[in-house]
């Protein structure tokens, strides 16, 4: 008799999973989605970030070393120049990760002077830095080595030397090459690198799942319908949606920098007015992302199975745990087709290195592009009923 | 303007269904129409295009005047809707759900309030005002429904299944309102499947069935019609009964059923009832209460059933007959299967 019943409540169970499909269909892409961008978007090893090589001299040590670097998988040279401002340029624009700079004098091996290797490093991106910094370091221990044995031996066919000299030589062999780090912005922890991504992957969450009950739900319960009955149009009820959640997002926009300030510590060098107005702007694009998907949903439960299959892959593969240069290449190029990723780089940008608005207005641009997009289509394809 | 709603070869279509079939139909200003139909025919989507949610897929109507595919905007001005799943901000009170919808009925604010309180008094839920809606019962929910409808002054509104699930008294208190707003010169739309509310308040009912208009009348005349058609079958029994003499075969008969209730039953009284040759059947009932199947061609059957009980020094407390109702009339529409 139990049995019956407990066999009953399972094909019940079942048989509605079955007739809802979505439901189904999010259920069984659920584990595949996480798994995958979990393991892509977090557990990658650091591979492929992206440099610049400056070499200023021509010669053996520097061909050996350029090739060197290149061999590496940790670094995928962009480019090769020979004007360090360029390549300083580049890694302040957020084209590479870092510069190594090789002197002029790199490949002067009768010089008893040390030429100095300068790795200038974007420390805003926490974890490349964190890569690159010992892996250039033990890189160039081993090049300085090599250069000492070629000076020494050098050294030895000039003839003999005093004891002075000698003990000078041993010193130049020795630190054939000096190393020195430029971190950009300093000395970024983790946490840093983290808060900007947190930020606009929280309000990611809060404005796709609060749009949910705002219009599937009120859909569900009826109260959008007695509201389009009355001589309103669709937009003007869209807008104050828009604006009413836009209100509630900003407040919490808010509270969310105060925590990250207060409790984490972080300085935010950038202005902290384009800070919030980004803030605003992603909140904004995220409620336009909801209002689309709400628009056909007629359940607010149906709206929530609809959003998962965006909101995982955003949350992974954006960049706000990982940085993207990271990741597979597939997933690096996804990357692009999400608004949060554009929301990470901007909110990064300001409050990790400073910058103004100048230097992220294609962030902006295609934030807002999203926006509109999202808004347009939510619109368009808005229902008085279903 | 003499009707309220005039529809023009009114049709839905879901890819290869067809909600509402060419409905054409004509509901006279200022009355109490009664809008009815079983489940899934088409009742609701006809309501939806009517009040402007849906587009129809083909055809028109008119309502208040005002056509709903060109003039949507003015016939959302002219209508109002109670609907059958109380649709009110729970979170709000009572005064500012209903001051949302004038707004969202751009009323001035002076008018706004005036008629707030001459509404929220006529249904009698002002003492609430300030009370929270999820606060309130299913009942005093449904009054604030009414009045947020009713805020604009609606010249047509729509009632779907205003009372259902509601006590028998708030009910009454219901049908008298929707009587008393009939009386102000509201046009209402009554959904409905009490046909007991029917009947009390429609002046005009509609059956729609598989999406096509089946039945338009009073509710008197399509209960005539259905007491004619009796008539009509108990002269074609007749002939039966004579060709049966005739020929010497046993037809079967069709009978009809009376109720009467003697204080004095005995068991000689039925015996008395069951060998008149007019009486098909008899059931005895608790409380002396008997129901007598007599045949429909016997004229003066229940004479003779009344004059033996009499006889045999029986008291009738009671006696009923069978008239059609409207829910014989419904039943009867709907079970056709549409050609």
């Amino acid at each position: 008799m139990e049995t019956k019943k407990i066999m009953w409540m399972i094909k019940k169970d079942l048989l509605e999973l079955w007739r809802h499909k979505p439901r189904l269909i999010a259920m069984l892409l659920f584990p595949i989605i996480a798994i995958v961008f979990f393991g892509y978007g977090m557990g990658g090893s650091l591979e492929n970030i992206p440099i610049v090589i400056v070499e200023q001299s021509h010669g053996p040590v520097t061909n050996q070393t350029v090739t060197a670097i290149k061999n590496m998988s940790l670094y995928d040279v962009k480019e090769v120049t020979s004007d360090p401002d360029q390549a300083k340029e580049m890694v302040e624009s957020g084209a590479v990760k870092a510069a190594i700079i090789l002197p002029p004098d790199y490949d002067n091996l009768e010089s008893r002077q040390a030429p100095t290797v300068i790795l200038y490093v974007d420390s805003s991106d926490q974890l490349a830095t964190q890569a690159i910094v010992p892996a250039t370091q033990t890189l160039f221990a081993r090049i300085s080595g090599e250069v000492g044995v070629q000076k020494m031996q050098i050294e030895s066919r000039t003839g003999p030397i005093t004891q002075n000299e000698s003990s000078n030589a041993l010193q130049s062999i020795v630190n054939a090459i000096n190393f020195e780090v430029d971190k950009i912005y300093g000395d970024v922890k983790y946490m840093d690198f983290l808060i900007p991504g947190i930020l606009a992957m929280t309000i990611m969450f809060a404005c796709m799942g609060g749009m949910g009950r705002s219009i599937a739900g009120e859909r569900e319960t009826g109260e959008l319908a007695r509201l389009f009955m009355t001589p309103t149009s669709i937009a003007t009820v869209v807008g104050g949606k828009i604006i009413s959640k836009l209100i509630t997002e900003t407040g919490r926009a808010l509270i969310l920098l105060i925590v990250a300030i207060v409790l984490f510590g972080v300085t935010i060098k950038g202005s902290m007015l384009l800070t919030f107005l980004l803030l605003i702007l992603t909140a904004l694009c995220f409620v336009g992302f909801g209002i689309m998907i709400s628009a056909r949903a007629e359940t607010q439960e149906d709206y929530m199975q609809m959003i998962m299959p965006f909101q995982m892959p955003m949350m992974f593969v954006s960049g706000v745990f990982y940085p993207i240069e990271t990741m597979p290449w597939f997933f690096q190029k996804l990357a692009y087709v999400f608004p949060l990723t554009y929301a990470n780089n901007a909110l990064r940008a300001v409050i990790l290195k400073g910058t103004g608005i100048t230097e992220i207005w294609s962030d902006l641009i295609i934030l807002l592009a999203f926006t509109l997009i999202f808004f347009t289509l939510g619109v368009i394809r808005f229902n008085r009923d279903i | 303007m003499k009707y309220a709603i005039e529809t023009f070869n009114l049709t839905k279509k879901y890819g290869d269904f067809t909600a509402v079939d060419s409905l054409n139909m004509k509901i006279e200003n200022k009355t109490i129409f009664g809008f009815l139909g079983p489940n899934g025919a088409g009742k609701t989507t006809t309501i939806k295009m009517l009040t402007c949610l849906i587009p129809p897929t083909s055809g028109t109507a008119k309502v208040a005047g005002y056509d709903i595919i060109k003039e949507p905007n003015n016939v959302r001005q002219k209508i109002g809707m109670v609907p059958q799943l109380v649709s009110l901000y729970k979170d709000l009170t009572v005064k500012e759900n209903v001051e949302l919808c004038a707004d969202f009925y751009g009323m001035s604010p002076e008018l706004k309030e005036e008629r707030i309180n001459e509404l929220m008094e006529m249904v009698d839920i002002k003492y609430a005002e300030n009370k929270l809606v999820r606060h309130l019962s299913g009942g005093q929910q449904q009054k604030v429904s009414l009045v947020a409808s009713l805020i604009h002054q609606p010249e047509i509104l729509f009632l779907d299944e205003p009372t259902i699930g509601l006590d028998p008294t708030t009910k009454r208190v219901l049908w008298d309102l929707i009587s008393e707003l009939n009386n102000e010169g509201h046009t209402i739309i009554l959904c409905s499947h009490d046909m007991y509310e029917v009947e009390l308040l429609c002046d005009h009912v509609g059956i729609i069935n598989q999406g096509v208009l089946a039945a338009f009348d009073t509710p008197q005349a399509l209960k005539d019609a259905v007491i004619k058609e009796k008539e009509s079958k108990v002269a074609k029994i007749l002939k039966k009964i004579k060709e049966e003499d005739e020929k010497g075969e046993i037809i079967e008969r069709e009978g009809r059923e009376i109720s009467i209730f003697i204080i004095n039953l005995t068991d000689k009284i039925i015996e008395e009832i069951t060998e008149l040759p007019m009486v098909m059947e008899i059931k005895k009932h608790h409380s002396n209460r008997i129901t007598i199947k007599i045949d429909e061609g016997s004229e003066n059957g229940v004479n003779t059933v009344i004059r033996t009980i009499l006889d045999n020094n029986g008291i009738i407390k009671s006696i009923s007959t069978k008239d059609p109702s409207l829910e014989d009339v419904f039943i009867k529409v709907t079970s056709k299967k549409v050609e």
